[in-house]
């Protein structure tokens, strides 16, 4: 899979910026494509480290439309937010604001009309559906909110699935799901159906499988919305472990505040815009 | 491949639902295949069962059964063509038959020389010898019904002649209802009322060292009047008389499709509600990273195990069937290899069947995951 590395340090291959924000966004885009950056002047409200750091992961100018005509709604608008690697990111907002789409363009299940997407320092917009696949396999680990365990498989066999997704020659991936699953308490429910288990170890599996393979980011949509206050906490810890024992990076959308005192850094979406956190275009 | 066995033992009432589908259509494949094959095998099985390499018939004889005298010249000619090596006769005719009791019976009588062939059923041949006399009269077990003899050997009336009904044989049961019987070619014309040296077939065998394609050649030159096929071609005429002229054949043939496609409506529709119920699966495997051939790969394999599971249950329904509706068809015939051959238009549905599922699964867009 050919990869499109962003420049680690900022050059001077685009100096100048249209003055619209259709046209900036253009030259942005071409930018990125061409594998050159944008000089840090460009990113006003990004100083030169943080902007070489943003490229981990992150969106830059991202506009995404549904719909046609009189029926279009536009859930971002010109958002550009970066993740730092081995942080625990919290985006929070109200409901329409966004944070979803956010998360499916990072986890490269959805291309913004406009703006630039990386991943793992990978701009990812201009990749096809294969290649895009290849980095959801090897790079992003997926927690939801609705769990989506496979209902047929046991808790071991969907962590397993996990492991050879990632790798299918991975021979040892059952004993390998029973460790992990070990490490989430759930070392006795391994032959359980998801249907056996109660919602918390639902996501504890979820979360297993999410981990299967030792995928650097993980992604989390309201992992805690359709769970109690125990386990609602013991998937913030988990997650939270992550970060500081395996050094991943995490992001959590959720409108749960308790996950404000496990995150590094809150975003705040509102109406498909940066409210607090990022940047708008 | 773990995922597609799981889903499909999961919910096993809609897997078996499926397989009930496959079951039906391939009981009906192999069912209206052994009819088809069997109808095709009894259009030419006494053609079949001579030994003889040529066989002249009066010219436009399109089956066995229909066939009409020839001159007694004809076989005398023949016989003096080079590579002729020996000449027999074969004669058959729809004749009244009465049984003991006075019931009366169209009957189809076979006639023909000792040396037609081993398999050809005739009462004056060595092997029979002693057993039975030479002009005895046979017919086959399937029929017994039909010929109501209480026991062997029976006095009955073919054509109001007396005849001596004395052995049973197999496998030359009633062809479209009429019975055959058969007997020594001398006593038949008798029955028959044909003048001794008539013939409505003259079977020729070929001498070592003479081409069968030279010999018919010739034979045709000297005969133009009449129509000189080899065995082979015979019964192809006869089998094809039956099977596309009269449309029999084709009305099994279209059972056969029609069982085949209404399996493949059943199995398609399963399937593919079997999908749709797991679409949200299929979003899930593709979110996580699973490549498409993977996930199609998953829904074929479900398809795949249905169709075999599907495609064994059919036919160990179906062999027990054929056995017990060859009392009504005696003519019925499943040969071993159509079981096996029917496997593959079996897992063919179940694969065409899943083109739909397939499709949508690759389709179903991986972003809906992250509703809740």
């Amino acid at each position: 899979m050919p990869k499109k590395h962003l420049p680690s340090t900022v050059c001077e291959d685009v100096t100048e910026l249209p003055p619209s924000r259709t046209a900036r966004n253009r030259v942005k885009r071409a930018a990125y494509s061409a594998g050159l950056a944008v000089e840090d002047q460009l990113e006003p409200s990004l100083g030169v480290d943080e902007a070489r750091s943003s490229r981990f992961l992150g969106v830059e100018g991202a506009t995404v439309s549904f719909g046609q005509g009189d029926a279009r709604i536009w859930p971002l608008r010109g958002v550009s937010v970066t993740f730092q690697r081995g942080t625990l990111s919290l985006v929070m907002g109200p409901s329409g604001s966004g944070k979803t789409t956010l998360l499916s363009m990072l986890g490269c299940l959805l291309s913004p009309d406009e703006g630039s997407v990386f991943v793992d320092d990978v701009l990812v917009n201009q990749l096809s559906e294969t290649e895009k696949t290849a980095i959801r396999q090897k790079k992003i680990g997926f927690v939801f909110q609705a769990f989506r365990l496979f209902h047929s498989l046991s808790a071991i066999d969907n962590v397993a699935l996990g492991f050879e997704l990632r790798d299918p020659k991975q021979s040892q991936r059952l004993e390998m799901a029973r460790q992990l699953l070990d490490q989430f308490g759930l070392g006795d429910k391994c032959n359980q159906e998801p249907n056996e288990l109660s919602p918390g170890e639902r996501q504890r599996v979820a979360v297993a499988r999410a981990l299967a393979g030792d995928p650097p980011i993980l992604l989390a949509d309201e992992p805690t919305a359709s769970l109690d206050a125990q386990a609602g906490r013991n998937i913030c810890q988990i997650l939270r472990n992550q970060v500081d024992e395996h050094g991943r990076t995490v992001v959590v959308v959720s409108h749960d505040p308790r996950w404000r005192k496990f995150a590094d850094r809150t975003i705040t979406l509102c109406d498909g815009q940066v409210e607090q956190g990022g940047r708008n275009l | 491949m773990k995922l597609a066995w799981q889903n499909i033992i999961h919910d096993r009432s809609r897997f078996s639902v499926t397989v009930l589908g496959v079951s039906f259509a391939v009981f009906l494949m192999v069912f209206q295949g052994s009819l088809l094959v069997g109808f095709l095998r009894a259009a030419s099985r006494l053609i079949d069962a001579s030994d003889s390499d040529i066989w002249i018939t009066a010219r436009g004889v399109q089956a066995f059964e229909f066939g009409t005298t020839l001159e007694s010249r004809v076989r005398e000619m023949a016989a003096g063509v080079p590579g002729v090596m020996q000449t027999d006769r074969v004669c058959m005719a729809f004749a009244v038959y009465r049984t003991p009791k006075g019931k009366q019976q169209v009957v189809a009588l076979v006639g023909a020389d000792p040396n037609v062939g081993k398999r050809f059923p005739v009462p004056d041949v060595p092997e029979l010898a002693g057993e039975i006399s030479p002009d005895a009269v046979l017919y086959d077990v399937s029929d017994r019904d039909l010929i109501a003899v209480p026991a062997l050997p029976t006095e009955v009336e073919i054509n109001r002649h007396r005849a001596s009904i004395e052995r049973q044989i197999q496998g030359y049961g009633a062809f479209l209802g009429v019975p055959f019987l058969f007997t020594s070619y001398r006593n038949a014309i008798r029955y028959l009322g044909f003048g001794p040296d008539d013939a409505m077939y003259v079977v020729l065998r070929v001498s070592k060292g003479s081409s069968v394609a030279d010999v018919k050649q010739s034979l045709q030159e000297r005969l133009p009047e009449v129509d000189v096929l080899t065995r082979d071609e015979f019964a192809h005429k006869s089998r094809m008389y039956w099977t596309i002229k009269t449309g029999a054949g084709g009305a099994i043939l279209t059972a056969a499709v029609l069982g085949f496609l209404i399996g493949l409506v059943v199995v398609s529709q399963t399937i593919y509600a079997n999908t749709m119920e797991n679409i949200e699966e299929y979003a899930t495997l593709k979110a996580l990273g699973a490549p498409r051939s993977l996930v199609a790969r998953v829904v074929l394999t479900q398809a795949l195990l249905c169709g075999a599971v599907g495609s064994v249950l059919g036919l160990f329904a179906v062999i027990p069937v054929i056995d017990h509706a060859r009392s009504l068809i005696p003519w019925i015939y499943m040969p071993w290899w159509l079981p096996a051959v029917m496997v593959v238009p079996s897992l063919t549905m179940c694969s065409l069947a899943s083109i739909a599922s397939v499709r949508s699964a690759l389709t179903v867009e991986p972003g809906r995951v992250f509703r809740a």
